[in-house]
């Protein structure tokens, strides 16, 4: 029978459906098991022989590797923070424009705007170092702030330009016929309306600010605003595995990635629809 | 009349004004975004173009040398070294298209728990890749990590290996780490063009007898095609220029192994100070990505007209 | 059947409005709350689409005026031209003879119901009633909310003030809608399709609560539909369009009656009335009309008006309910294609040579499997009209 043979394979498929998802959450999540055990090992228990559960478990990597980036964590809260604020202010309006308004070209501009998605920012980052030295910024947090703009830039315009568009125009205009002006519309009803894509905007401009490496490195030097981030790289550096204390640097590690996560688990939902191409 | 007629005019040049008024308004709000683009992209860029054509060390006065800086590295061997290496670390891209197309067809299949999935899915990607890059450093390292303690324990191995010391083994690590890292952004956009399919399409793909394969190409490729085309392009020229992984597993190499062109562009700006040879080689990393992304997108074309034939 | 006679100086179309304006237009002042439209034009693409033309007409105050016509007919554009949410490129709109084109729709005072209905979903029921008067005035919250209050009162909406639009029933929307309307007291209402997304009963029930209100505020109403039923029902004046120019302006019954061309007789009435093609012909008898399958003789007066025409194509349009159909004997025999119930009556669809006509019969009064009938015209209820749609007589 053809049900039976359609069957085999249904559930031959669903059987293959289910392997790969459990390995991948495994693949997934057990190296962060790992990660978790030996922040919790002292030193003398990680260069024993691989085992999963501390036998002498310790906060005292956790303690020191908080201690040592304390500063450099409040910076790289600083710099996310701020990095959503600016990306918000500047792409609410254009974006908001791109989606409302007939102007000169329109298309061309937004495309041109997309399109810097596309753009190696690793090719920014030489020049940019050398303009922010002439512009006094180098090295400091409203530099940094600033630079990476040319990151959340693009993508904030798209996200918010679909969000402002789908909006229904007469809800705007029965605003503007009781009594708003564009402006009071905008900020009484649009705003409140769009809320969902500018959270997902400003949480996805945090994690840029948070995450990001080479700008965090290239601009700024030991003495200055370093983030968390670069800290990291110090601390291997290509030095030989002895020397490294590697549950302080796992908990740091840890420490790091935390907030990204808890952000996006909270911000999930938000991100999931400004997500959907 | 002659009132009305006043009041005419007066009633045109307020709306004139107010039109006015209106584009001026429309300018101001996309003004930022443009000055933006143009200070941090522009400028920025066309900077550095004229930098690879100077002699620029880092904060001091530039000197013109015209090509040199392209003469230099064309006669400088390491330099073939990382173009080799950068071409075959872009097929990291390819993997992680794989992973994230069995991913996302396979969460499909899901009846329940794909919200929890996802999430762990998400988590390698929401961190920094360094943070992933300096966690992999750790399980991966020869003589402490617990990947090879385990697999020496377990009797697989012999002994350990010294990846680090093997050209070809470390580029298949900085690729496996990438892929590792990276995939679940094409997961995001291409489960995401996946539940928007509607459902109707599979059912009537059904009531006309297509098998699971066949639906596959014939029904969910096509509709997957510009998610797919637009994750690639963005993955490709993501992935070849982000370096902190890189850096943190190999710091490009042993020898230059594995420096791929944007750890050799990092290397000459950061620890030699020589600016313009680093944008030269920047230069040459915008062509090829530029170029990869077109033949990608041309043969992505060609192979989904000739499934649809 | 009542003959309005006045009416058929209006026969040119376009000028129907226009010509009953311009000789109101001095005591424009006098009355209060007068709307009138001079030649609105407005076009959307650089000029390539025109939406609506040389529109003029005359609102009243307490008048209840419905712009009808077929989709895309440029009635929405009026009415957005009129609530300063269009631009027109041309013309002038005056409220009590002062000039409001340019203004913004926000200082027009007229209010707007959307056919979306465009609640702001996050606001509460009495916050999107109170809206208007929170941008727009400066009354003690104390008058806004007695405000507030009489109008959901009026609206039977006490009960749902404080909760969120989302939470409303598709009815109750939409009062809600027309309350945000009321409660700014304006000098006219502007209504877009406001029921095309309520399902039939509930609209029927909307439509008398409309008029009722309107009747008790007595303020101006302008009601936008496509459904030329609605209109006839609600409105003290129709203005029906079409191709965004008006068609003709009058009452219900006179555009019912004596409908101004050839679109505006098609467009009115259900079933629609027979259009028919004839040729005008000089009979033993005097003039007839030609068509494929009967010669239908003209009566005296329309006589008059063709015989200038002979020998030319005209339209011959007649009301479905004043074709009898008999079993035994009539003018033309007919086959019968379908009989559909209207409840008290039946449309009668029938096809005689290659044309299809309709009538209109007492319910059952035409069994069902009858398969042919005769058929008899009511030749002086008929309207004659050029080819190109002017009205003849």
């Amino acid at each position: 029978m053809s049900t039976t043979g359609y069957d085999a394979t249904g559930v031959t498929l669903k059987a293959t459906a289910y392997g790969v998802v459990a390995f991948l959450v495994l693949a997934n999540l057990v190296p962060f098991l790992f990660i978790l055990s030996v922040s919790f090992m002292p030193p003398s228990e990680f260069f024993t022989d691989p085992h999963l559960v501390p036998y002498e478990p310790t906060l005292e990597a956790w303690t020191s590797g908080f201690e040592e980036l304390r500063g450099n964590l409040v910076n790289s809260f600083l710099i996310g923070a701020g990095t959503a604020l600016l990306a918000l202010a500047i792409t609410i309006p254009g974006a908001y424009a791109f989606a409302r308004k007939e102007f000169y070209g329109k298309t061309a501009g937004f495309y041109a705007i997309i399109s810097a998605m596309m753009f190696p920012y690793i090719l920014l980052v030489i020049p940019i170092m050398d303009l922010w030295t002439a512009l006094g910024v180098y090295n400091t947090i409203f530099g940094m702030i600033l630079a990476y703009q040319v990151f959340v830039t693009p993508f904030s315009i798209w996200i918010l330009r679909d969000f402002f568009e789908n909006l229904p125009t007469d809800i705007e205009e029965a605003a503007q016929v009781y009594g708003c002006t564009q402006f009071t519309a905008f900020v009484r009803v649009i705003l409140p309306l769009a809320a969902p894509g500018i959270v997902a905007v400003g949480f996805l401009a945090f994690l840029t600010g948070w995450n990001d490496f080479l700008f965090a490195n290239l601009l700024t030097t030991g003495t200055g605003p370093v983030p968390a981030v670069p800290v990291l790289y110090g601390t291997i550096g290509g030095g030989s595995g002895e020397r490294v204390y590697w549950g302080k640097l796992m908990a740091e590690t840890l420490i790091i990635g935390t907030p990204p996560t808890i952000i996006y688990l909270v911000a999930r939902n938000y991100l999931e629809s400004a997500f959907s191409v | 009349m002659s009132t009305r007629r006043l009041f005419d005019i007066d009633g045109r040049t307020e709306r004139y004004r107010s039109v006015l008024r209106e584009n001026w308004f429309t300018y101001l709000l996309i003004m930022p975004v443009l000055l933006f683009l143009i200070v941090l992209m522009w400028l920025p860029f066309l900077q550095g173009i004229y930098m690879s054509f100077n002699e620029w060390p880092f904060g001091g006065d530039p000197t013109w040398i015209g090509a040199a800086n392209y003469e230099f590295l064309l006669n400088w061997e390491p330099f073939y070294t990382s173009l080799k290496a950068t071409a075959i670390f872009s097929l990291t891209t390819v993997f992680q298209l794989g992973v994230a197309l069995a991913a996302a067809l396979a969460v499909r299949e899901l009846r329940r728990g794909k919200s929890f999935v996802s999430a762990a899915f998400l988590l390698s990607y929401t961190m920094p890749p360094l943070v992933i890059g300096t966690i992999w450093a750790y399980l991966l390292e020869p003589d402490f990590g617990p990947v090879f303690g385990y697999l020496t324990e377990l009797n697989v191995l012999g002994e350990t290996i010294y990846w680090g010391s093997s050209g070809p083994m470390s580029l298949a690590v900085v690729m496996f780490v990438t892929t590792w890292t990276f995939w679940p952004f094409m997961f995001l956009i291409i489960s995401a063009s996946l539940e928007s399919i509607p459902e109707e399409l599979y059912e009537s793909a059904r009531m006309y007898g297509a098998g699971p394969i066949q639906t596959f190409l014939r029904v969910t490729l096509p509709q997957l095609k510009s998610a797919i085309l637009v994750a690639l392009s963005i993955r490709i020229i993501w992935n070849m220029t982000k370096i902190s992984q890189v850096l943190q597993l190999t710091n490009g190499g042993p020898g230059y192994d594995t420096s791929i062109l944007a750890v050799l562009l990092y290397q000459f700006a950061y620890e030699r100070g020589q600016m313009g040879v680093s944008y030269a080689i920047g230069i040459v990393l915008l062509v090829m990505t530029l170029g990869f992304v077109f033949v990608f997108i041309r043969e992505f074309e060609r192979a989904s007209e000739g499934a649809g034939a | 059947m009542k003959q309005t006679e006045d009416t058929s100086s209006d026969t040119e179309p376009k000028q129907s409005g226009a010509s009953s304006g311009n000789q109101n237009a001095v005591d424009a002042s006098v009355s209060g709350n007068r709307i009138r439209l001079d030649g609105v034009r407005k076009t959307f693409n650089e000029g390539s689409v025109v939406a609506c033309d040389d529109v003029n007409i005359e609102i009243d105050e307490g008048e209840f005026v419905v712009l009808v016509g077929p989709s895309g007919c440029g009635k929405t554009t009026t009415l957005r031209c009129i609530a300063g949410l269009e631009e027109p490129d041309r013309g002038s709109i005056t409220v009590d003879g002062e000039d409001i084109t340019g203004l913004k729709s926000k200082d027009r005072n007229l209010a707007f119901v959307f056919q979306s209905i465009a609640l702001f979903p996050h606001m509460s029921v009495r916050k999107n009633i109170r809206f208007g008067l929170d941008m727009n005035t400066d009354l003690s919250s104390e008058e806004k909310r007695r405000r507030v209050e009489d109008v959901a009162e009026t609206l039977g909406l006490s009960e749902a003030l404080d909760r969120k639009p989302s939470a409303l029933s598709g009815g109750q929307q939409q009062r809600v809608s027309l309350g945000r309307a009321m409660v700014m007291e304006p000098a006219a209402f502007l209504l877009d399709e406001p029921f095309s997304a309520l399902d039939a009963n509930l609209r029927d029930h909307m439509r008398v609560e409309v008029k009722k209100i309107q009747r008790e505020l007595h303020t101006a109403m302008i009601f936008v539909t496509h459904d030329q039923e609605e209109a006839m029902t609600l409105g003290d004046k129709i203005v029906v369009m079409n191709n965004g120019y008006v068609q003709q302006i009058g009452t219900p019954y006179e555009i019912y009656n004596e409908p101004a061309n050839r679109f505006v007789a098609g467009f009115i009435g259900s079933p629609s009335p027979n259009l028919v093609e004839c040729t005008v012909e000089r009979t033993a008898d005097g003039i007839a009309l030609a068509s494929d399958f009967y010669t239908i003789p003209a009566t005296e007066t329309q006589a008059e008006h063709l015989e200038s025409l002979v020998g030319e194509t005209v339209i011959y349009g007649i009301r479905p309910e004043y074709l009898d159909l008999e079993t035994d004997r009539g003018a033309f025999v007919a086959d019968l294609d379908v009989v559909e119930p209207l409840g008290d009556r039946d449309a009668v669809h029938l096809s005689a040579g290659s044309t299809d006509l309709s009538a209109v019969t007492p319910q059952g009064e035409i069994a069902r499997d009858t398969d042919r009938v005769h058929v008899d015209i009511q030749t002086e209820e008929a309207w004659l009209f050029e080819e190109d749609g002017t009205r003849i007589v």
